[in-house]
């Protein structure tokens, strides 16, 4: 069996097993319809004031972690890559290709990752959205040149669509997030969001190429010039989450819980 | 017959709240404006930090952020305690907001209808239009003796939960002083 294959099936045992060992834990605090518009508190309940007392507002705990302490290894071992190299590379991309020319190349990536956005859509049953969704696909590949301008935007009909993933359809689906995890290199996710990651993989035409030339020496390149383009955005919220705070790891598995509470909501 | 007592009810206290969430709109704009008037004139994040400060100090009840972010073990902070946290919890949110403005350029905003989750208090969402991207930022904003912000949701992440989990763990390590000495380096590190 291909080693990629099997290494991936096994981080999707380990993913699965943890799964059902902490969700329980992480799930006693479900999101509410209200944080829809991020309108709810840290822990999704109302918004109700306690008179005298607010002390409590802002409840602690939003996520289980059972693993922090290897956790904690895992987020100081990714720190230290991407100060010394994915940050430099991240800089250099951006030195090498002006503004334009970014954006033409994230477009064009964001356009193809279409399938994920659609059969997850698809799958929530929300067929109005993925109908936009199909329409954006087509507006964009057409009118937007393969995709480099994002021409739907122009459509008030198709602007503003919220990006569905696998892991939004587990959450609509009543799957809870699990714990929290680091992944190498990826960073913050929970069990649900990390199996979610591997359903987005499969899902992204990213991924057929090799497929299509037989050869995984077309993935490659097409992976990382996919995972660069996202390098900017990635590291100035991270730069947003950690910056400033007391604890990085605290900081960004809180700015992490919230930020796909709110996505997932959507 | 209680149902449309409460209906009553909700009818004739339905314009003050809507009063009560216009005047917290608009003082929110105003200070917005105000911020991104100072934002627009500064010539670096540092010197942006500075020339905030009084603007920021109007329009955001920095004690009420400090309390809340401490949480329950505030209780145990003496009046000295609370005051130096307050001190430095300030100039760090006032760090941490200026450090999102590139000077020079301004950000458009949107302002959607605000909800008022409890009597004196307003939630305003807005939509932040920054360099290419669109931001859902959502302010909460509080009666005391005028309108001020006591929360900046930015993308669904809220400024005082996330610092609220990391004083807790400092709390629980060595109360009232682990946070203070926590505050003090981080602001000592990140100047």
């Amino acid at each position: 069996m291909n080693p990629r294959l099997l290494y991936r099936l096994a981080l999707l045992g380990l993913t699965a097993s943890l799964f059902t060992s902490c969700t329980t834990a992480a799930s006693r605090k479900p999101a509410t319809a209200a944080s829809v518009a991020g309108l709810t508190r840290n822990d999704g309940k109302s918004a109700a004031p306690a008179k005298g007392d607010d002390l409590d507002e802002y409840a602690a705990e939003s996520i289980a972690d059972p693993l922090e302490p290897v956790n904690r290894v895992t987020f100081w071992v990714n720190h230290q890559l991407y100060t010394f190299l994915l940050r430099p590379v991240s800089k250099g991309y951006e030195k090498v290709l002006p503004k334009p020319v970014r954006s033409g190349v994230f477009n064009v990536f964001d356009n193809v990752r279409f399938p994920v956005r659609f059969v997850n859509d698809a799958l929530q049953a929300r067929f109005p959205r993925a109908g936009q969704e199909a329409g954006r696909f087509l507006v964009n590949t057409t009118l937007g040149v393969g995709g480099i301008f994002r021409v739907s935007d122009k459509f008030p009909a198709l602007a503003d669509v919220p990006a569905a993933d696998t892991a939004q359809t587990f959450a609509k689906w009543g799957i809870g997030p699990g714990c929290y995890l680091v992944l190498p290199v990826i960073g913050p996710t929970s069990v649900r969001d990390g199996v979610g990651l591997a359903g987005d993989y499969a899902l992204n035409p990213v991924t057929w190429v090799g497929f299509f030339y037989g050869s995984w020496a077309w993935t490659i390149p097409v992976s990382v010039s996919d995972t660069v383009r996202l390098m900017p955005d990635n590291f100035s919220a991270y730069d947003a989450a950690t910056g400033n705070a007391l604890d990085r790891y605290l900081a960004l598995r809180e700015a992490y819980v919230q930020y796909r509470r709110m996505a997932v909501s959507k | 017959m209680i149902p449309r007592l409460l209906l009553l009810l909700c009818a004739t206290s339905l314009p003050a709240l809507h009063a009560a969430s216009d005047t917290a709109k608009a003082r929110l704009e105003t200070a917005v404006n105000e911020v991104l008037d100072v934002a627009n004139r500064a010539t670096s994040t540092s010197a942006l930090a500075k020339d905030l400060r009084p603007v920021l100090l109007k329009s955001i009840s920095f004690e009420a952020m400090t309390r809340r972010a401490v949480g329950p073990g505030w209780r145990q902070f003496s009046d000295a305690q609370r005051k130096k946290a307050t001190e430095l919890f300030t100039t760090l949110i006032i760090r941490t907001y200026s450090a999102k403005f590139t000077p020079g350029e301004r950000p458009r905003i949107e302002y959607k209808s605000a909800a008022t989750p409890a009597p004196g208090r307003v939630e305003v969402p807005t939509t932040l239009l920054y360099q290419g991207s669109r931001y859902e930022v959502v302010y909460r904003m509080e009666q005391s003796e005028n309108w001020r912000i006591t929360d900046i949701v930015i993308e669904g992440v809220s400024l005082i939960a996330n610092y609220r989990t990391q004083f807790d763990a400092q709390f629980k390590k060595g109360g009232a002083g682990a946070v203070l000495a926590s505050l003090t380096q981080t602001l000592d590190t990140s100047r």
